[in-house]
């Protein structure tokens, strides 16, 4: 898989650029760091070694948000390309550190934090969770990495699988078999070993049997949903599933607190993946919940910061974080809670609301966990 | 039968602590099987390492060269193989040390003598050497015996074994001629090096916040850092984190590292690896969070807390926030 | 600059789960991961830059089962040049192991050996200078930082309390390398798919010329967990009431 920075401009179609600027002013990290896109396209067409305008700490500060893409009018891929520029130079080793370091874990134990495999289904086993292999189900939940080993993203997990359980929804996990789904993976330049978890995960499903995927995390959902070439199993994102559940009269809310909600849709869920009505309808059906709409909502959502790689690096960033930013936003439409429906804006936002010193004010939660909530009540 | 004989390690004018734990070690072992040990003392001018070694053994051998001022690992390894083929001792004792690490198994090789290095327990069942040692990170020990021989070696493990004490008879002191003849240029003893200062001086804080590898990432040192300030403490580390430039190297506790004895020491994602645990179990009260219950860590603390530190900390920070 | 890197396979226990085996002989590794000696990993790393600032090449030697294979095709990855494997005998310790590896080095042609200074499962130290005197070779253990000055290479060795100690040595020589020598960089799984390409020369005990008669010097008996003997006091309660209990603790030792 050898990559040439000479075949850049033709593979992500950079002589199309036009230099308008949509796409670094849609960036979300703009005024935190020396990237520029619309730059970066023109440098990249116009040299010709490409390769010596790629030693630059900015390029990791990316988080693949992908408005830039999304908005160019010219059909420049943008976002691609700094993905083709990470998979040049991860192939040669040139990788911030905490990147070796989730890579590495992720091709050893399957997950980029490190955490043994063994006990990636632990936060699971005294919820009589269906483990596929030794019971068997059509539909999967696909937990995810963060969801399975991070400590706040374990009781969004726990509140789905309390939700499907009460609203009788049959399904099953992988347990210990299951394997980072590669979606930052990918954007972090590993693609070789995005290709082999794809194969090996889509193996893995088409064994298991199963007729249908649910997924906790947009990421995973994007990545089953649009890279993985030969996954010919449905996919949802569990927003999709509880509005349909809440629709049909499976799940049942009592009265939730009379607080007013703020939603933070998340880039791989929304603005990649248009799933924008959704998880708003949740939210609206949750009983006495008072539901506002921040500005810079659906496509134009804020991104939190949390992908493309940004959860182990920083990419020499620097200033106020977007998740503050966002939780300022929040505060001023007086919402008493930041919902969310993506583990990385969870911890983003919530880390954010700790260093604003506003956690007495706000609360992040994912939407699984006010739904669980009213369920309870 | 043969002594058991004891290297004496000293470094810069100081005779190790090491050695007194070795002297110990061996005194047991030596009355055990019915024989004496002897302190083996390698230097230039160090008659007076030779009286206060005296007093906790009954023999000390001392060989004097201007050639043995600094420890060069081929010297001593020539006047200890020409001292054990004249003496036969039954067990060589040396240091799990920088010094013993650079000296044993060469000279183990050279003399033909079965080795066991890293020792924390050592026992004769009959005329056969075993060994106790601590493997895979701690977590787990095993028996190691020997393949019979005239002769063993075995390095210590700091920290382990308990000190000889001094006592009223005073040993005798035999000085043997040194083998060697003149200087080597294989190898070559330069000069030391000592850290230099920057930064904060962890070995006098007296409350530490500590982390190890088991936080997963430096993203969280910026809120441990403030629990150690609000605190009134400095922050620390162990050797991982450092390899892993999550922290400069002047923070990092360890053998390599600094030596603590904070009133508190409070071990975050630390697993307790020997390395570290020699540098900080003088702490008055150690405090370790670690997710895993088998951690050897919570052998050394007084108080442990088993659960992420992602569950605990920032909870504390909440708390500890302007009590400073 | 030619440089030969003895490289170790151990299972990765820090995390895991460990096990004792039904005879007690050895931990259960079934369920373990694999991988490159952190330590080695740090050799392989220095010889790939002695190789770029001085050329040569560097061959990388490993005593194991065929499994360790994939360790050597990383090494490969990280710069090596050639790769061999000697199948383990059943019964192997850090002597047996120098032994294996003099007898196949002493045939070769290099400048400098590296070892790490030991490898994460046993811990012990060994191999790395007992196999410099084998080959009869000035040595220098717990090495953090190289630099060679013509037929000399004068390094620098960690001793304890964050002093190091510099000595100089002829020539070809072995040194233990340690931890935080060099920056480790990423190994992508494209080089290491290349590298799989790459050959590896296998060899038996029998094939090397090792005299008959070397066995090991020493034997685990039995590996069994630590007896408890001191444990620490734990707090118990919601993450609430730990904190609570952890600042009275502290504030209380903490005195006045």
């Amino acid at each position: 898989m050898k990559t040439d920075p000479k075949t850049f401009v033709q593979d992500y179609h950079l002589n199309g650029c036009i230099q308008c600027g949509m796409c670094t002013g849609g960036c979300p990290v703009k005024f935190r760091s020396p990237l520029n896109m619309r730059r970066l396209v023109r440098e990249t067409s116009s040299t010709a070694n490409p390769s010596s305008l790629f030693k630059r700490p900015e390029l990791w500060a990316c988080t693949t948000c992908s408005t830039c893409s999304l908005r160019c009018p010219a059909g420049v891929k943008s976002v691609e390309l700094i993905m083709g520029i990470r998979n040049f130079l991860a192939n040669q080793g040139e990788v911030p550190s905490t990147i070796r370091d989730a890579l590495e874990n992720t091709l050893l134990q399957g997950n980029p934090w490190g955490r043994f495999r063994d006990r990636r289904a632990d936060w699971a086993k005294d919820l009589g969770v269906k483990v596929l292999g030794e019971e068997a189900s059509d539909t999967l939940l696909y937990v995810g990495c963060a969801p399975s080993y991070d400590p706040r993203v374990q009781n969004v997990s726990t509140a789905l699988v309390k939700i499907f359980q009460k609203a009788e929804l049959d399904f099953g996990i992988l347990g210990k078999k299951e394997s980072c789904c590669g979606n930052e993976i990918k954007r972090m330049g590993e693609q070789a070993l995005f290709k082999k978890l794809s194969k090996d995960n889509t193996n893995l499903f088409k064994k298991s049997g199963i007729k249908r995927i649910i997924t906790l995390s947009p990421h995973c959902f994007n990545a089953f949903k649009n890279e993985y070439p030969d996954l010919a199993i449905p996919v949802q994102h569990y927003t999709q599933v509880l509005a349909d559940l809440i629709e049909t009269g499976k799940i049942k809310m009592s009265k939730a607190s009379d607080v007013p909600v703020t939603y933070q849709d998340p880039c791989f869920l929304g603005k990649q993946n248009l799933v924008f009505d959704e998880p708003r309808k949740i939210l609206t059906s949750i009983p006495g919940l008072k539901f506002v709409e921040m500005e810079r909502t659906r496509q134009r959502s804020l991104c939190c910061e949390g992908g493309g790689g940004r959860m182990w690096a920083e990419g020499s960033t620097e200033g106020t974080r977007n998740g503050e930013i966002r939780i300022k936003e929040a505060l001023a439409l007086g919402a008493k809670v930041m919902a969310t429906s993506c583990p990385f804006c969870l911890l983003t936002l919530e880390d954010a609301a700790k260093i604003s010193g506003m956690t007495d004010r706000i609360a992040v939660k994912d939407i699984s966990e006010l739904v669980a909530e009213a369920l309870e009540a | 039968m043969g002594e058991i004989f004891v290297l004496v390690e000293h470094r810069q004018g100081k005779i190790r602590d090491i050695t007194y734990e070795m002297l110990g070690a061996g005194e047991k072992l030596a009355s055990q099987q019915g024989t004496s040990s002897t302190a083996v003392l390698l230097g230039h001018h160090v008659k007076t390492f030779a009286e206060e070694l005296a007093l906790r053994i009954s023999k000390v051998l001392v060989v004097e060269d201007a050639q043995l001022e600094h420890f060069n690992s081929i010297l001593y390894q020539k006047v200890l193989a020409s001292l054990i083929a004249k003496h036969q001792p039954l067990l060589t004792l040396i240091g799990h040390t920088a010094f013993g690490m650079d000296l044993a198994p060469s000279l183990s090789a050279e003399m033909g003598l079965p080795l066991v290095t890293d020792c924390i327990g050592l026992s004769f069942e009959a005329s056969r050497l075993k060994a106790l040692r601590s493997i895979y990170g701690g977590k787990v020990n095993a028996d190691v015996s020997l393949r019979e021989s005239q002769g063993y070696m075995a390095t210590l493990r700091p920290g382990v074994f308990r000190p000889a004490v001094p006592g009223e008879k005073k040993g005798g002191i035999i000085i043997e001629p040194s083998p060697l003849h003149g200087a080597t240029d294989i190898k070559m003893f330069v000069e030391y090096i000592e850290a230099p200062l920057t930064g904060e001086d962890i070995t006098q804080a007296e409350i530490i916040v500590s982390v190890g590898q088991g936080i997963g990432g430096p993203e969280h040192i910026p809120m441990i850092e403030e629990v150690a300030r609000n605190l009134g403490g400095v922050l620390a580390c162990s050797r991982p984190v450092v390899d892993r430039n999550w922290l400069p190297k002047e923070r990092q506790v360890g053998v390599s590292g600094k030596t603590v004895k904070p009133k508190v020491y409070l071990a975050i994602g630390i697993s307790g690896a020997f390395q570290h645990v020699t540098a900080m179990q003088g702490s008055e009260t150690i405090i370790a969070i670690n997710k895993d219950p088998r951690a050897p860590i919570f052998g050394v603390a007084d108080y442990g807390i088993v659960d992420d530190f992602q569950n605990v900390i920032p909870i504390l920070r909440e708390k500890t926030k302007g009590t400073k | 600059m030619n440089i030969v890197v003895c490289v170790k396979r151990i299972p990765k226990t820090a995390e895991a789960d460990i096990f004792i085996e039904k005879d007690g002989r050895d931990i259960k590794k079934d369920h373990l991961v694999f991988y490159l000696n952190d330590w080695d990993g740090y050799a392989v790393r220095e010889a790939a830059l002695l190789k770029e600032r001085y050329g040569g090449e560097v061959t990388v030697i490993t005593v194991g089962p065929e499994e360790s294979k994939e360790v050597l095709t990383r090494c490969l990855a990280m710069g090596a040049d050639r790769a061999l494997r000697v199948e383990e005998p059943p019964d192997l310790d850090g002597h047996l192991t120098a032994e294996i590896l003099s007898a196949v080095i002493k045939n070769q042609s290099f400048d400098l050996i590296l070892t790490g200074v030991q490898a994460e499962d046993d811990n012990a130290g060994q191999v790395g200078v007992e196999l410099a005197q084998m080959l009869g070779l000035p040595h220098a253990a717990i090495v953090t930082h190289i630099e060679m000055t013509g037929d000399k290479a004068r390094v620098r060795r960690e001793l304890e309390g964050g002093i190091d100690e510099v000595v100089e040595l002829k020539l070809p020589a072995v040194l233990t390398i340690q931890t935080g020598i060099n920056e480790p960089k990423y190994v992508s799984l494209a080089a290491i798919l290349d590298a799989e390409d790459k050959e590896i020369k296998d060899l038996g005990t029998g094939e090397i010329g090792l005299s008959p008669g070397k066995t090991p010097d020493t034997k685990t008996d039995r590996v069994f967990f630590p007896p408890v003997t001191k444990t620490a006091e734990i707090l118990k309660g919601s993450p609430e009431d730990v904190v609570k209990q952890l600042t009275e603790i502290i504030k209380k030792k903490k005195g006045s």
